[in-house]
């Protein structure tokens, strides 16, 4: 036993450096947490890339190159860390942030062929469907966001909404994997895995990607927080707030026990490493259970937010007596903990209340369940701002709060139960912190709503721009795979400065 | 920019899309001086550096007519006369975030109107095609291109090698070992020595069975080693090659290969239909080592080859479950026929399958454009394409043809019996004349008339007529007449696909299982009751019942595409039960929704509009199925009302009946012609109410005789069926009767008959072949030409693809298995290398291209490639002689030369430390503990979960799968099993040959933690205690024999013991009898990484 932590430390400066930052992240799966200098004076560095266990050697080499020209072209990051408050199911744009007064004036009027689109649940004889929420204009910059917000329009000068979202097909899966892969076929790494991948992480006893959730698995499946081609390593931990927080983090045995078993291996498996013809994935796989043996403690640790004092706990609404509630506070809290510990990407999704397929997804009953899914989450987001200003750490975290899809303006036919459909043709996502304009809007969609007119903006343009803001180009971040660079963004994307301090 | 090579069909369509605007087209002097004065000097100006002579991007000339008609991969550039739909126009308003033309700075307002104004008036242009002059270069660079690159080393033809002479010496015998040795001699290498045969005893275990070895086969092993040392390793081979868990291991690497998966993933998850059957299909292929020729030909084309393979244990048609490999990977629900791209994202996903599998070529680049770096085009993408696209993508049959004959015969046999039995009952009550006396009747009639051809009908209206009876009767007469007549007329507009009067199904029409094989039956069959004391169900109307003789036999009938049937529409009399129905399938639509279930025993008419074609949509087809041979069933949670979210589909009653047929344009469906009277009506009118009851008795009497001498007439089933379905005929059978005793025979032979085995195939009867649209840069708005099926040019000269009449899968598979073809057995000899020996002889076993590895021994993989089709393509053969060779034997010894001169092992100069894959891991704690269970094949075993989504059919299996393999583990795309997960099982997305093997702290926490891993310690700690070990040393070397394959050394012994004791219950007396002490211990092991490596 006893891997040099010193050693550790070491890698930690390096990986300050984008450069260095992949080199190492490229180490570590075959070396649990190599120190460089031990691994380069024995081989090559291609050498020993082609030959490690990791199995895609000659890809990881390229990967080393283009770094290279990634290290020239990179810039300063803005942003260490994001964290991604997923509204899934599809939060309703024109409730939430997209002020229509349209609507209201012609409630239950056909919307006419002109207004039927493929990104969109449409028909002629749909009819438009006001706004069960009033608007108003909030803070010193007179942001529109409606009464279904009232915490998060408390926080309103710190948002940068963006109105003009186009996406491809109004499907769940599809939408999902979109915003999280820039696929929607999927197949492909989730950002949170290629920002990992990209940048790695600075606390070596935590992973670089963590999703918050509870279980829940979103439509297009866990491939959503999955690193496909990607080494697994940049796969989301999953982190759940009920029960333990994350799988097998809880010793099954005694901390004496588990001592004892340790020493038995670290003796049996040394001598392993000797006869073995690739001793360092063995001494890799020997120093895993070090970290392991730590993140033990440090992960439930981190996660236990009992610590915290009264008045952030109430800020994020853990004393509510809706158990969602307290989960998604839980969750967003914890959020906030992670990102002062280093974590790169965490995700929080929603929790699902009434066995929906997904929880914003109100096709009926809209006011009764948005305004539910908004109790339960939009006053932990709120508190996730206001708490990262407090300390110092808003202006280097971006929180993006966006859900796959917006909701038709239109319904079938208006009722007190009515709800609205899938809609990619024009809807709303916002960020703040990070080094975006808080208190702007951005683009616009028609008067009723309807379609994105003004900057329309794809889920690969807020990629880039995320991207962009962690320090990295997203036409530069790739990985070779299916016989091309692959990269986040495919072919597409641009860095949307309007958006950016 | 890479050019096309389509040009010229794009040149045919831009046309056909110009030619209603000609009227504007009209060329004036006025019209050419606008041009001249305003529109050439602009085009100069801004347009023609790019697009004209010199320069053609986006492959878009614009210095004449023809050019901008033809226009440039976007499609025509100009239509003239609408400026609106004009690209150019577009492109120049800078409407389109992606088209902005000249890209640099926008024209100004008035030179934008100018161009609008001069498309609006027509575009009249008087300068000279240069089409000619763009087109030849185009194609010219993609000829030059794609000729340059078929020199590539990988598609060179197979030609025969010989191998280096042999010499003295163990590595001088088998020639792969001395090509392996003249590498070694170029590079300055020695190879490492001879492994120790206990290491070589686990290596070869793993290898061949994914198990570790069992401690009596070592034991016999080591015997065999002590008494003839040059046979026993080959006989531990045949051993374990004749192991049935030889094909579990091969069969998951294939899986691996195919992206195996038993969900499609996406929103819902649903099952995919007969999955389990392809991966024991493919765990038999590898056991019965089938040719490899063989195997792809069953794969590509299974359900077309003359001969299927029929298993006769198993009575199975093997062939016909091979194509299920086109089923594999994700399956995205709904249809392009509303949101246009669902069928293309298939369509490309299969495409990635299959070239990686078979040829180790990425085809799916091209479907934007021509390959990059290969000689693949994108017209190649869509050919292949339309090969894919052209059957139907549905449910088979795959029981051996017969299976369930005799059975069948007797319960027809049967069938005829009872109803000889009952005639003779029946004829009896026709006899009696007071057998339906009037009160009884007047019991069942409803107050008010019910419908004409309701049977009550003209009781209603003789029974409670208190007046002149032969008048009323008269007016019925005259009534029936006239309807019968106005629907005879009626009925004219209809063409009669199908009546039934005999057992034949419209040409074109495909049927599928036994359910339809012998479901025809004339007017009045009995169905007889499965069931309680009836002995009838009801009397069935003539036409096709699945259930006629079990509702255990599938069923269905394939409408051909709906546009070529005649009629705008098409009416089936239908009626349907137990999650049989019909179901909808847009251009093969993968996980349609459009699925109704049928719940009325009656049959009714259904109509089936032609549908309009949108979004690429060719062909709309109806599949009317049993839910056994439904594509899609179960559909997503929600969609078949009734059915349990936690079942499958499996062995489900389930029936369909069909007994009319008819194409037709209006919306009206054919009328009942009330038949069922005629017998009633015939002869003088009854002048009295005794005597039209009468005439109503004798009505049923004669129907009854009739029916009895097996006379029956058109409509006498609708009269028989109410007598019967009323209690007006007697329907028990007598106990001990003849009767009774056929009842119960039918019943038991029918309770016999299997469930159906059915899996998701293909199905090309019939099946005209389809051409698949091009999407110009692979946009699936932007429709190009239609391509006919075809395979990649690369191998034009190897295949005849294009002249099938059918989609071409059959001659594809047969080029694919030519003796000296380029890829296919280089590809499958190489992904082999890499299974047994840990890397491929080429890296990338994937990636035979441009952007793959080289070969490390091109020579050895050609003659190894050679050897295997010389000796029939047999992988067992391949790998006894992979394993037996000198380099497989080598220990994992690297010297400093080895490590320095070759550190990536490229020249095998010893046998490298492995990681256990995933199932390994779980499969050896499985077999160590003693839980293992090693029974073959079967549906697949829900992995356990912390949380279930019943919605989505995640459920939670029990914690150690039953002691059942991972092979057998249900593989969900939604949420695969999370401890193969943390050992790199691969993306159930992606098509994978070699898998990554990462090492994060994440698995030291699985090993360490989970619940899976607890309770194998605790199992094996429970086994320990039945066994008489006398002392912890004792126990201990047993443990290693089971864990490692070897005996301790005496350190270990000392290391491992002591630690038993350290690890024991405080305050157990005794060490031995300390369960808990030796769970504790087995856990230990379990975390060894001589546990979870071998080398």
């Amino acid at each position: 036993m006893g891997q040099p932590w010193p050693c550790l430390l070491q890698c930690e400066r390096v990986s300050v450096l984008p450069i260095m930052g992949r080199l190492t992240n490229v180490n570590r799966d075959t070396q649990a947490w190599p120190c460089p200098g031990r691994i380069v004076p024995t081989f090559s560095r291609r050498g020993f890339l082609q030959r490690s266990s990791l199995g895609f050697g000659w890809l990881a080499f390229n990967g080393l190159f283009a770094n290279q020209t990634i290290a020239a072209s990179h810039h300063v990051a803005k942003a260490k860390s994001i964290v991604f408050c997923f509204m899934d199911g599809g939060p309703s744009h024109v409730d939430t942030f997209d002020y229509k007064p349209m609507l209201k004036k012609h409630e239950g009027q056909k919307i006419g062929e002109s207004a039927v689109s493929k990104r969109s649940q449409s028909a002629p004889n749909r009819v438009w469907l006001g706004s069960p929420w009033e608007f108003k204009q909030r803070g010193h910059s007179g942001l529109w966001v409606s009464d279904l917000f009232p915490k998060l329009g408390k926080v309103a000068d710190e948002l940068c909404v963006v109105r003009s979202m186009v996406g491809e097909l109004p499907l769940h899966g599809q939408s999902n994997l979109l915003l999280h892969t820039g696929r929607s076929l999927g197949q492909a790494p989730s950002f949170g895995s290629w920002v990992s991948y990209g940048l790695g992480t600075v606390n070596h006893n935590l992973p670089g990607y963590v999703v918050l959730n509870n279980d829940w698995v979103p439509n297009g499946g866990l491939e959503n927080f999955g690193s496909s081609y990607l080494p697994a390593s940049h796969q989301a931990t999953m982190m759940r707030a009920k029960g333990v927080p994350v799988d097998n983090i809880a010793p099954k045995d005694t901390a004496a026990i588990q001592r004892r078993k340790l020493a038995l291996l670290a003796e049996q498996d040394a001598a392993f490493a000797t006869v073995a013809s690739d001793a360092k994935a063995i001494e890799g796989a020997i120093a895993n259970y070090e970290t392991a043996f730590r993140m033990q403690t440090e992960v439930p640790e981190l996660a236990d937010i009992r610590r915290e004092p009264e008045a952030i706990r109430n800020l994020y609404g853990l004393d509510s007596k809706d158990e969602h509630q307290r989960y998604y506070a839980t969750q967003a809290l914890r959020a906030r903990r992670m990102v002062e510990a280093g974590v790169r990407f965490i995700e929080i999704t929603c929790p699902s209340f009434d066995g929906n397929n997904s929880p914003w997804d109100q096709h009926g009953m809209l006011k009764v369940n948005h305004e539910k899914n908004a109790r339960v989450t939009e006053q932990s987001v709120a508190a996730l701002i206001i708490d990262l200003k407090q300390r110092g750490l808003l202006d280097q975290t971006i929180v993006l709060w966006a859900g796959e899809m917006g909701r038709t303006p239109h319904t079938p036919a208006v009722s007190a139960n009515c709800g609205r459909d899938h809609h990619v043709n024009g809807f709303t996502l916002c960020m703040a912190g990070g080094g975006f304009k808080g208190g702007m809007a951005y683009g616009e969609t028609d008067e009723f709503g309807n379609a994105a007119v003004v900057n329309p903006l794809t889920v690969h343009d807020i990629h880039a721009t995320l991207l962009h803001q962690l320090g990295i180009d997203h036409t530069k971040l790739t990985f070779r795979h299916g016989g091309r660079d692959q990269r986040l963004t495919d072919v597409h994307g641009e860095v949307i400065r309007a958006l950016l301090v | 920019m890479v050019r096309r090579a389509a040009v010229f069909a794009m040149v045919t369509t831009a046309v056909a899309v110009a030619t209603p605007s000609r009227l504007v087209l009209a060329e004036t002097p006025e019209k050419i001086a606008y041009f001249e004065s305003k529109v050439r000097p602009l085009l100069l100006a801004q347009c023609i550096e790019c697009h004209g002579e010199k320069q053609q991007k986006g492959g878009l000339r614009l210095d004449s007519r023809a050019a901008w008609l033809k226009g440039g991969e976007l499609g025509p550039a100009i239509v003239p006369g609408k400026p609106d739909e004009s690209l150019l126009i577009k492109a120049v308003r800078y409407q389109d975030k992606d088209l902005k033309m000249p890209p640099k700075k926008a024209l100004l307002p008035k030179e934008v109107e100018i161009l609008v104004e001069w498309v609006r008036q027509g575009a009249v242009d008087p300068r000279k095609d240069s089409v000619g002059a763009v087109a030849s270069p185009i194609n010219a660079e993609w000829e030059a291109a794609f000729q340059k690159r078929l020199d590539w080393w990988s598609l060179k033809p197979l030609k025969p090698i010989e191998a280096p002479k042999p010499f003295e010496g163990p590595w001088g015998l088998e020639p792969i070992d001395r090509f392996i040795m003249a590498g070694f001699d170029a590079a300055k290498l020695r190879p490492a020595p001879q492994t120790e045969p206990e290491v070589l005893l686990r290596r070869l275990s793993f290898v061949l069975t994914g198990l570790p070895p069992t401690p009596a086969m070592r034991e016999r092993f080591l015997l065999n080693l002590q008494r003839a040392e040059s046979k026993s390793y080959e006989g531990l081979v045949d051993e374990l090659l004749a192991s049935p868990h030889f094909g579990e291991r091969f069969a998951r690497h294939w899986m691996d290969v195919v992206r195996y998966t038993d969900t499609y993933g996406y929103e819902w998850d649903n099952p995919a239909k007969g999955s389990h059957e392809y991966r024991d299909y493919l765990i038999r292929a590898f056991n019965g080592d089938l040719p490899y020729d063989h195997f792809v030909r069953e794969q590509l084309a299974g359900d077309l080859l003359a001969k299927p393979r029929i298993n006769t244990e198993f009575g199975i048609n093997e062939s016909l479950i091979g194509p299920m490999f086109y089923h594999m990977g994700e399956h995205r629900h709904g249809s392009s026929l509303v949101f246009n791209g669902v069928h293309q994202d298939m369509v490309n996903n299969k495409i990635e399958a299959f070239s990686r599998a078979f040829l180790a070529t990425t085809v799916a680049c091209s479907r934007c454009h021509d390959h990059k770096l290969e000689a693949v085009s994108q017209r190649d993408y869509y050919a292949l394409g339309a090969v894919f696209m052209t059957p139907r993508w549905t449910s088979r049959v795959v029981d051996a043809p017969g299976k369930n004959d005799a059975a069948i015969q007797r319960l027809i046999t049967l069938r005829t019996e009872i109803r000889q039995e009952m005639a003779k009952v029946w004829r009896l009550v026709a006899k009696n004349p007071d057998a339906w006396p009037a009160s009884n009747l007047l019991k069942l009639l409803p107050p008010k008339a019910p419908a004409i051809e309701d049977i009550r009908y003209p009781l209603v209206r003789l029974m409670s007529e208190k007046g002149d009876i032969a008048a009323a009767w008269n007016t019925l007469i005259k009534e029936w007449r006239s309807t019968r007549a106005e629907r005879q007329k009626h009925n004219q507009v209809f063409t009669l696909l199908a009546d039934f009067s005999r057992p034949t199904m419209p040409v074109e029409w495909v049927t599928e299982g036994d359910g339809i094989r012998f479901g025809h039956v004339e007017d009045g069959t009995p169905l007889i009751a499965l069931e309680g004391d009836t002995a009838f169900a009801r009397l069935l109307p003539r036409g096709y019942h699945t259930h006629a003789l079990s509702s255990k036999l599938p069923g269905a009938l394939r409408m051909p595409p709906d546009h070529t049937v005649p009629g705008k529409r098409v009416s089936l009399k239908l009626a349907g039960g137990q999650f049989g129905g019909y179901l909808e399938m847009h251009e093969n639509a993968f996980q349609g929704e459009e699925v109704s279930f049928l719940t009325n025993v009656q049959p009714q008419w259904r109509t089936f509009a032609d549908k309009g074609r949108s979004n690429g949509i060719t062909r709309i087809t109806y599949d009317f199925a049993t839910s056994s041979l439904n594509p899609n069933f179960p559909p997503r949670t929600g969609l078949a009302a009734g059915l349990p979210n936690n079942d499958f589909g499996f062995d489900k009653r389930s029936w369909i009946s069909i007994t009319g047929i008819v194409s037709h344009d209006g919306a009206a469906t054919p009328l009942d012609t009330l038949d069922a009277f005629e017998s009633l009506y015939e002869g003088a009118a009854p002048k009295t109410v005794e005597e039209s009851h009468q005439r109503i008795h004798s009505w049923f009497t004669q129907a009854v005789f009739r029916w009895c001498d097996g006379k029956s007439r058109l409509g006498d089933q609708q009269v028989l069926d109410w007598l019967l379905t009323n209690k007006l005929l007697p329907n028990t059978a007598a106990p001990e009767s003849g009767l009774a005793k056929l009842l119960a025979e039918y019943r038991r032979i029918e309770q016999g008959i299997a469930f159906p085995r059915t899996v998701n195939s293909m199905d090309e009867r019939e099946t005209a072949k389809a051409a698949y649209t091009l999407n110009i840069r692979g946009n699936v708005d932007a429709a190009g030409e239609m391509v006919q099926p075809d395979f990649l040019r690369m191998f034009a000269s190897r295949n005849e693809v294009a002249k099938s009449t059918g989609s071409g899968r059959l001659e594809l598979a047969n080029s694919l298995v030519q003796a000296d073809h380029p890829l296919t057995a280089r590809v499958y000899v190489n992904r082999i290398w890499h299974w047994v020996m840990g890397s491929g002889l080429v890296a990338t076993p994937d990636d035979f291209g441009r952007l793959g590895e080289r070969p490390t021994h091109p020579e050895l993989l050609d003659y190894l490639a050679g050897e295997f089709v010389r000796e029939g393509w047999s992988t067992k053969k391949l790998i006894r002689r992979l394993v037996l060779t000198q380099t497989f034997r080598q220990a994992g010894t690297v010297t400093d030369d080895g490590r320095t001169r070759d550190p990536g092992n490229r020249f095998r100069h010893h046998y490298p430390t492995r990681r256990l894959e995933a199932e390994a891991i779980r499969d050896s704690m499985l077999a160590v503990s003693g839980r293992l269970d090693s029974q073959l094949y079967g549906r697949p075993i829900f992995p356990p979960r912390v949380a279930e989504d019943p919605a989505k059919r995640l459920f939670a299996g029990p914690l150690d799968g039953r002691g059942r393999r991972s092979v057998y583990l249900q593989m969900s795309i939604m949420e695969p099993p999370k401890f193969l997960v943390g050992f790199n099982l691969p993306d159930l997305r992606l098509p994978t040959g070699r898998r990554d093997e990462t090492n994060v702290p994440a698995q030291a926490l699985m090993l360490l933690n989970d619940p899976f891993v607890i309770a194998m310690a605790r199992h094996w700690g429970q086994q320990l205690m039945k066994s008489s070990h006398a002392t912890p040393e004792d126990r201990v070397r047993a443990m290693f024999v089971a864990a490692f394959a070897r005996s301790p050394s005496d350190t270990e012994l000392n290391r491992w013991s002591s630690a038993a004791r350290d690890l024991a219950s405080p305050g157990h007396a005794d060490l031995m009898k300390d369960e808990t002490a030796w769970a504790n211990l087995g856990h230990a092991f379990f975390n060894a990484k001589e546990f979870l490596y071998y080398r």
